[in-house]
């Protein structure tokens, strides 16, 4: 996510820059489609190993295929919304933050629970709960076989 | 978001140390102005060899904390196996997270992202009682730990001095 925002404020800088040299131009309307083309083609950077960041157009063919797995397992795992009343914890453990009303939950298989946004960012990253340490892909495909 | 992120957190954590310290170290911003670099000072645990001392380190956490590890470097000289000699502190809980593909760590071994200031030191601190020298970041300080106990001490001791001349 940071580094969306990061690419996203370097985007606005020199968006802001290029109407500066665009100055007495009366066809002030002219310029953003281009822009936003520009905008377009950036790629999500992907975590795939240890000190290794990468966006998504340079990843080798390994690396594409283990993110597609992971994506691909992610999505899996039960989703839900904080309804106030969940037993499952009260804050998640990574922003240290309360559950909110209305809030996108993530359930993991050893029944620990964080934002949806928090925990998605982190298995793109290492797929291991915080809490427990447990490694998520074990303990999916052995609820797979139970179920 | 991620950056608003991680500033909440460590002024969170910050504002809790300040209300109820942690035994063993005292932490604070390096500069009131920046939420990323802190200071600690740890004191040397007791019953160890580095009893008695005052080691001052930095933090430096990354924007993307808590999704990447903070960098910790002692500023006071220290001789153990685990500390590199400019400082820097290698442990495998402050190592980017992830499974490398030479199984080096475990993912589970390296950076979490429910560590904070306080979890982080409480490690640092454990490390000092108990080096480990399956991976030495000072390697002669590994050699002389390993071989030579005595010359070890001796070294430690000359550090522990050293820190408490600092503080007077």
């Amino acid at each position: 996510m940071g580094n969306c925002l990061k690419a996203q404020s370097a985007d606005d800088i020199s968006l802001l820059r290029g109407s500066e040299t665009q100055d007495g131009n009366d066809q002030a309307l002219g310029p953003p489609p281009p822009y936003q083309e520009r905008v377009a083609p950036r790629a999500p950077i992907y975590y795939p190993s240890p000190n290794v960041s990468r966006p998504a157009n340079l990843l080798t063919e390994d690396e594409q295929v283990k993110i597609a797995k992971r994506l691909g397992l992610i999505v899996h795992l039960p989703c839900g919304v904080y309804d106030g009343c969940s037993k499952k914890g009260k804050e998640c453990a990574i922003c240290m933050c309360d559950f909110v009303m209305g809030e996108s939950l993530r359930f993991l298989p050893c029944m620990h629970t964080y934002h949806k946004d928090c925990i998605d960012d982190w298995l793109m990253r290492s797929f291991t709960c915080p809490s427990c340490m447990e490694p998520v892909d074990a303990a999916l495909l052995t609820s797979y076989e139970t179920s | 978001m991620a950056i608003e992120q991680s500033f909440l957190l460590l002024k969170k954590q910050l504002a809790e140390l300040n209300k109820n310290p942690v035994e063993g170290f005292s932490a604070g911003l390096l500069d009131d102005e920046d939420m990323y670099k802190w200071e600690v000072l740890i004191y040397g645990p007791p019953d160890t060899l580095f009893e008695g001392g005052f080691f001052k380190a930095h933090l430096i956490f990354p924007k993307e904390y808590p999704l990447k590890p903070p960098k910790m470097i002692f500023q006071t000289e220290i001789f153990h196996p685990n500390i590199a000699k400019d400082g820097s502190v290698c442990i495998s809980i402050l190592h980017e997270p992830g499974d490398d593909k030479y199984g080096y760590e475990k993912a589970s071994e390296r950076w979490l992202p429910v560590h904070t200031v306080e979890t982080i030191l409480v490690s640092v601190i454990s490390m000092l009682a108990d080096p480990n020298d399956e991976s030495p970041a000072n390697v002669d300080a590994a050699k002389i730990w390993r071989e030579n106990p005595d010359e070890f001490k001796k070294r430690v001791a000359k550090c522990v001095r050293k820190s408490q001349d600092a503080f007077e």
